[in-house]
This record gives structure tokens, sequence and C-alpha cells, in this order.
């Protein structure tokens, strides 16, 4: 049956249970309309956005949030963003230590815990050695919380085994980055969106995953309505609303695209040689460094025609879209989980790099390559301050002597503390927990139990009795709590004070707004406690508070690039964030680096506008990336592809925005996004339950039918604890950045 | 993200909004919003526009189009949910200090320090047909959005 207005009319008419709503309304809302006492200045806790947020406080509580006007966001907060409040009053909230006995968590003083958590640590140091034990943080965490983990680990115990979800979201990026200019991170920024004539969407569903992003790209559009939007992806989301060129491809042949775009950009002579001829190494896949022809003689390979036949472009779109990329006055490219959750997501990202690089849509105003993060701080917290298993503060490399020895001058310590060799990282770390090999692991403000890909295979693990999990954990409905062998309290969000840094290099002080609730302490001082029972050389973990260990971040970073020296506390107290390189006090941060001028790395008169000083010789690289297919294609048993993302309402394994009524009102559970011709064929209709099966898992799901999903493609969003959609996913990674492949799967799907 | 326009409204037991006259919801300026009744609401009943679209289309139709609807910003981010259990509350016409000033507190300021206080943004603001000028965001919209 369809329903007509008049039906609906006719059912509210008859309804005998019609709500009158001029009653009491919930405390909160009498808070919500309360005037604040007081604003505390802060971030969003959600996406790399990073928008700055004003907490309201009254009496001592968080009433109300407002956006920072004085940060990127203007003031403007995305609806997520605008109804955070109730999260931090959560009935699941966790406020005591917890210690399991028997199976059963029970509550205990944190002496009890941290003696345990301490006893575990010491026995596998003693018993296994330091890459027995590891830390699994966040992007989520605060970058002091993260540098010191790093540090307690690294310096402390001479353990490598240092990693974070960012290993599942955002290493690709990285890999593209270091590989394309030896250094990680965005050049440009978010100011370059306000005057791009031309954006580059691809792998990213921008409206509903960076929606204070996508809502300035919008306004630019509106502004100028001959600015041209390029979206590239298999489904029609929101954000390709505002395109003008929306591209559909078979999941996973982007690479066979973007190599034909600049196929067809060098054939219509609208790319830069002045700047590629100066600034730009070619590179086969190899690592040997050829000539501009060699380049050309490798694209031949990918005219438009045949990139169509791998990827089901239409020629004529794949030479629409890479003129409008080239000829623009500035092109800006976005991208995020789409390139990165792939086998070949440094690839992916290098790709969309050359293209930047062969028509010098790069280092000015309105052109750049950028990289939107997906968490709050994995650009700030983890890949600044080096929080994976290769990494030390400020772009250095375990792997590298020298850089090894740098860093342990600065931190005093005896040569040869830090161990040469990389630790695990995250896929190859969880594998290791599971055998056990991994004896203690401590989980910090990230739910490993529902996002880890193939994730029966890791909740198996979790569960065996000869491993010991420490997990700090603020909602007690996490699912990786069900796994965890002592549960700590953290202070949430606006009870503790620290930093996050966004996707365009914006370092922005979160305030303390209000007392941690109960007995949670902040994740530092839990942290801090940690390594004073675990023993660990007060010189080395000198700190007090969060304050020192953000002066010791300023310093250690000040002989590199990164240099965050001019970052104060005191400025950051007063200012709405600063973007790194910031050298001096009185430096207002930089804009774009790499650009004589701009960045305060490049001398002001070196000879040469641009410098990649990543590279000896000043030059970027362009790769030559062959198409490769995706680790598990669709066959004859499991002949769609699955894929997952995000919805607009709900933030990663929706612990948090499952807490707020309206967020979950509107997407109470995950359903399975199904093309309207395939729905047909299969006899699915809108509503129906669905059985998706792939090689490691079934479900079953309601389908949503519609024309977002091309035909073949299925999408289910991943926040939902109940229907855990990576219980079907795959663990296969990319061999670079060891980013596993979320993003394409084979499943089979017929009507449940 | 939407629920498609060919999304049969069949099992959902239905969520809308009714008042004594429909026509002050075409006017919000008009009317304040006591005595906001609406249906009981369900489990199921998630997408207010997926009703909307049917029972109230110009407003549904006007927020689609709105800077509001392409920015995803939803009806309960202004008007709370119907079991009036949310933390916005439920209304008509939203509370200015809890609700506009969220992304708007700089226009806000400024209104005020030009105009003097004015508690009812909407009178000049007519947030559901604030749309984008042009067609640029047409062209590509999915048909079943
Ligand atoms: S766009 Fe991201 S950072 Fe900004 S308010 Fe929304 S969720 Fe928060």
């Amino acid at each position: 049956m369809k329903l007509t207005r008049r039906d609906i009319l006719k059912t509210a008419a008859a309804s005998s249970a019609i709500m009158a709503l001029n009653g009491s309304l919930p405390m909160l809302q009498d808070a919500a309309a309360a005037e604040p006492d007081k604003w505390v200045k802060a971030v969003c806790r959600f996406c790399g956005t990073g928008c700055g947020v004003m907490i309201g406080v009254k009496g001592g509580k968080v009433v109300t949030v407002k956006g920072d006007p004085n940060n990127h966001n203007k003031g403007f907060l995305c609806l997520k963003g605008a109804l955070m409040p109730p999260i931090v009053y959560a009935k699941e909230r966790v406020t005591k230590p917890y210690i399991r006995k028997n199976g059963q968590l029970q509550a205990a003083t944190w002496d009890e815990a941290m003696d345990l958590v301490v006893s575990k640590f010491k026995t596998a140091l003693k018993e296994h050695g330091p890459t027995s034990i590891a830390y699994y943080g966040s992007g989520q965490a605060l970058t002091e919380e993260t540098y010191l983990a790093s540090k307690i680990w690294k310096a402390g115990f001479s353990s490598n085994n240092v990693e974070g979800n960012p290993r599942l979201c955002m290493a690709s990026a990285v890999g593209g980055y270091v590989t394309s200019f030896g250094k990680d991170e965005p050049s440009g920024s978010y100011e370059d969106i306000d005057a791009a004539t031309c954006f580059f969407i691809i792998g990213s569903n921008m409206s509903e995953c960076h929606p204070i992003l996508f809502k300035r790209v919008a306004a630019r559009k509106q502004a100028d309505p001959n600015v041209k939007v390029i979206v590239v992806d298999p489904r029609k989301t929101n954000t390709a609303r505002i395109a003008d060129e929306h591209v559909s491809f078979k999941p996973g042949t982007d690479l066979a695209i973007l190599n034909a775009m600049a196929y067809v950009i060098i054939q219509e002579e609208l790319d830069n040689p002045r700047f590629y001829g100066k600034y730009v190494n070619f590179m086969t896949n190899d690592k040997k460094k050829v000539d501009f022809k060699a380049y050309q003689k490798f694209l031949k390979d990918y005219t438009p025609e045949k990139a169509e036949k791998i990827s089901g472009v239409p020629a004529e779109q794949i030479r629409r879209i890479a003129k409008m990329f080239a000829s623009a006055s500035g092109t800006v490219s976005f991208w995020t989980m789409g390139l990165n959750q792939r086998i070949r997501g440094v690839w992916a990202n290098n790709l969309v790099t050359n293209l930047h690089l062969l028509t010098g849509q790069i280092g000015k105003p309105g052109a750049t390559n950028f990289s939107l993060t997906g968490q709050p701080n994995a650009c700030g917290g983890v890949r600044d301050t080096g929080g994976l298993c290769h990494l030390l503060p400020a772009g250095r490399l375990i792997k590298k002597a020298s850089h090894r020895a740098q860093l342990e001058k600065q931190w005093g310590l005896k040569p040869g503390t830090i161990a040469p060799k990389p630790g695990l990282h995250t896929i190859a770390l969880w594998n290791a927990f599971s055998e056990a090999k991994i004896k203690a692991m401590f989980v910090l403000c990230t739910n490993p139990a529902h996002s880890l890909p193939n994730v029966n295979m890791y909740t198996e693990g979790m569960s065996r009795k000869d491993n010991f999990m420490v997990l700090s954990e603020p909602f007690m409905d996490a699912e990786t709590v069900k796994y965890c062998d002592v549960l700590l309290p953290p202070a949430f969000w606006c009870e503790k004070r620290g930093v996050y840094g966004c996707s365009e290099r914006r370092y922005s002080l979160l305030m303390k707004a209000v007392e941690p609730m109960g007995e949670c302490k902040s994740d530092v001082d839990i942290l801090l406690d940690f390594a004073r029972r675990m023993g660990v050389d007060p010189k080395v973990i000198p700190f007090k508070t969060v304050d020192d260990i953000w002066d010791e971040w300023r310093e250690v970073s000040s002989v590199t690039p990164y240099n965050f020296k001019g970052m104060t506390r005191a400025r950051q107290e007063k200012e709405s964030g600063i973007r790194w390189p910031c050298p001096t006090e009185d430096h207002p941060g930089t804009k774009i680096r790499y650009v004589r001028g701009e960045d305060p790395n490049i001398p002001k008169d070196y000879k040469n506008k641009y410098w990649y000083y990543g590279y000896p010789d000043g030059k970027a690289k362009l790769w030559m990336r062959p198409y490769a297919p995706a680790a598990e294609e669709p066959d004859a048993d499991y002949p769609m592809v699955l894929t997952t993302g995000r919805v607009i309402d709900h933030w990663h394994t929706g612990t948090m925005t499952m807490k707020v009524p309206e967020l979950k009102r509107s997407f109470p559970k995950a359903y399975v996004e199904v093309n309207e011709d395939d729905a047909k064929e299969l006899g699915i209709k809108n509503g129906d339950n669905v059985e998706l099966e792939t090689r490691r898992d079934k479900m079953v799901f309601q389908a949503k039918v519609s024309d977002v999903c091309r035909p073949g493609l299925v999408f289910v969003p991943w926040y939902d604890a109940n229907l855990m959609i990576n219980k079907l996913t795959l663990n296969a990674f990319d061999k670079g950045s060891k980013q596993p492949e979320y993003k394409i799967c084979a499943v089979r799907i017929k009507k449940a | 993200m939407i629920t498609g326009k060919k999304h049969t409204l069949t099992g959902l037991q239905l969520l809308i909004y009714v008042s004594c006259s429909f026509g002050f919801y075409l006017f919000p300026g008009q009317v304040n919003s006591g005595g906001l009744n609406h249906l009981i609401p369900t489990d199921d009943a998630f997408d207010c526009y997926a009703c909307h679209k049917v029972a109230t289309p110009k407003i549904a139709q006007n927020w689609y189009e709105s800077k509001h609807g392409v920015m995803l910003m939803k009806c309960f981010v202004c008007h709370g949910q119907p079991d009036g259990k949310g933390s916005i509350p439920w209304t008509v016409s939203p509370d200015p200090k809890a609700v506009c000033q969220k992304c708007h507190d700089p226009a806000m300021k400024r209104m005020e320090a030009k105009f003097g206080i004015n508690p009812d943004c909407v009178k000049c603001h007519p947030f559901h047909q604030n749309s984008l000028h042009h067609d640029a965001y047409k062209k590509t919209q999915s048909k079943s959005q």
C-alpha cells in the first residue's frame, strides 16, 4: 500500500494518541533553553573537519554547544556537532574502574585495577620481552595522550608496538603523501576552497562525512555558478547533489580512470611542463627514475576508451572531467576512505597527486591535493606525533638510524634505547593478540571489537584467557567492553584539556569545561599513573600536567619541518586554532606548504618558488601506478560488491551518536542500500529483509531500494553494534600502508 | 541520507505533524507552537521527510531544496522529535536562543546590533525556503532521493 497525503491526514485525525506538548520537558531540554553561565572553547568531538565549538556550561554542567565563530567553521556546526551535549550525561558512561572476574566486569578501585594492569604488563615484559606488549590508540585521543603513550612505549619500554585506529583510515593517505612529497600531511588548507574553481571529489561522501567542508564547497559553487564540481563515486550520494559531473564506476577501477585523466590532460596539452620539468621526478612502480616520455608510454594503456572498458565510465565523460580538472584556474581535490581503505590505497593517493603535479594545480590558492581525515585528531594526534609502529614524532622513521639517534638525544635517552625494528601494524598486531603472542594490550579511546575488518576473527582472539586487554572507554555499551579484562573510566571530551589537530594541519586547544564524572580521570593522568607504576624512569616521563607534554612536543618538533615551537599554550588559549609549521610566537601559521613566501621552512631568498624539501633534490615524485583489481573481486558465487561507510547522523561505531535521542531515532539501525534494478531482478522491495553473505559471515538487513548504489553494488553503514557489517568485511590490506580494504569485498544477497 | 521517493509507507506507523490547521504550518511565522500535535511515533517512523513529503509536500520540498536540505540539517535538529523525549524541545517554532544560535550566533549578534533584539528570526528568514538560487544542485541529484 502506498499512502497518500489524504490517508495520512485520515490516520492522523483518527489517532487517539495525539500528544499535546505544552507539558514538562525532560531535564536536558530545560537545561538547553537556559542561558549558560559561561562558554568554553573546544573542538567538535566527531569528524576530521575539526570545527571549533563553544561549550555552554551552566551550574557545572554542559547544557548546549554552538559553533566557534573564530575557528575555520565560522560558527557553523553540522547536525551531529550541534547535538553533542546529551552524550556527556549518557546513562552508559563508565564512571569507575572494573575488573573482569568469572567472566563478569565487577567494580574495583583505581588501585586494584591499576595493580592488576601493571602486574600483567610486568609479567609479559619479564617473560616475553618488549615485543609482547602493545598500545592501541586512537585518532580521537588528544595529541598529548598519543605523544605520551608513544613515548612510554618507545622510550620507556623499548617497544615499538604502538598502533591505533588511524591505520584503518588514514595510513594510505600518509603513504601517498610520503611517497609523493617525502613528508606527510596536506600542503594546502580549507581556505583553498574559497579560491577554487573546480572541485574533484573522489572516494569521499563529504556531505555526510565532512558536512561543514561540504557546506563551504556548496557555498563556493553558489557564489559562482561557473565553479565545477566533479564527484567520482559508485554511489550517487548527497554529495553528488551539487555535482556537475557524477562519475559512477565499477568499484576498484578508479586507478584506471585517474591514469586515463592524465592521458587526456597530456593529449589535450593541458599539462604544465614548466612546473613538472622543474619540480617533479617521474618514477616507475619499482622506484626507477625515468623521463616524461616513459610516462607517456606508460599511459598508452589508459586511453579513455581502454579505461571505459575497465571502469564502465564513458570515455567522453573521462575526457570532460580531465579537461575540467586541468583547465580550471584552481582545482582542489578531496578524498577520504574511498581511496584509502583499499589494497591499492597508496597508489590511488599517488594517482590523484599525479594529476596535480602534471598540471601544476598545486601550491597556489585554490589548487591543492587534499586528503580529508576521518577522525578529529588522526592528523594532529597520531600522524604528527608518530603514534604508529613505524613512526617517531614529527615525521621521523624508526627504521632510520639518524632519526632514532636524533630523537634519543632530544629525549635524553641512552643511545640504542629505541628499538631499531618497527613494531607490528594494526592487522598484524591484532593477529598476534589473537594468537596470544601479544600478551598485554592497552587499548585507549577506540572500539576495535566493532571497527576491525573481518571482526569475528579478532573478537574470538580477544575472548582468549591467555592474553590481557585493558581498555580506557567512556561508554559501557561499546562492543570492546565485552572483551576487556580491565575497564578504566576516562574523562570525556569536555572534561579534560588538550589539543586536536584537524585535516588542515590546524591545532586547536580544547579547554576543560566541566569536572570529570564519578571517578573518571583524563587519559593523560591514567597513562602517567601507568608509567609511574611500571617503574618507567621519571627522567623519561617527567610530566606533571598535560601542558608539560605539549611543551615538550613543541620542543621536539622544532628541529623538524613540522615545527610547533610558536604554538604556545597562551596563544592556543586565545586563538581558535593555528596551522603548523609555526616556528615562532609571532608566526601566524602556514596556509600553504612547500611554497616560498608561505612556508617558513623555505628561506625568503630561496632560488625557486617551490621546494619539496621532503626529498633531497627538492622535487616531488610522480608515480606510474598501474590499475590492479581489488583483493576480492565479485565472481559467480559472490556476484556483487559490498561497500561500507557512514551516514551523517552517526559517527564511527555509534557509541556517542546513539546516545543522542534525535540521532538514534533518525537511523536506529543499519540497513542495506540496494540498486533498484538489482532489487527488481532479485524480487526485493523496499523494507524487505535481505540476507547478505560474504566468505566470512552472513547477516540480515532491511533493504533500502534506490538509485544511490550503482547496479551490482550494495552499501551498509557500519555504525550499528547490533548489525556489525565488519563481520562481513575483508581484512586484506595494502602492502605499503597496511590499511585494510573495507571498501570492496564480494557478496551475495537474497531476500531473507 | 533521505529514503527513496518510491519509499512505500507500508508498515510504517506514521509520524506526522497535525495542528489545528495545516495552514499555520505553511506560514510558520503566524502561529506559535502551543498545541502542536503529532501522531504517536514508533521506532520505525524515523524519517520525518518520508512522511512529510506526502503529508506536507510544500514544506518538505522547500526544506529539501533549501540550504538546510542540501546540508542535511534534518527536521529534528530544530524541531526536536515528536515524542518530546529528545534533547531539542519539540516545537513548530524553534527558540532561536536554544536552536538557531548553535550555528547562527554571529549573524544573530549582527542583527541584534543593527535592529535590536527580535526573538523571532523566522519572521524575516524563512528557513525552509532559503533555497540555493540557481539550478546548480538539481542536475545530478538521485532520482529516488
Ligand atoms: S563537520 Fe565534523 S567537526 Fe564539524 S560539526 Fe560536523 S561532525 Fe563536528
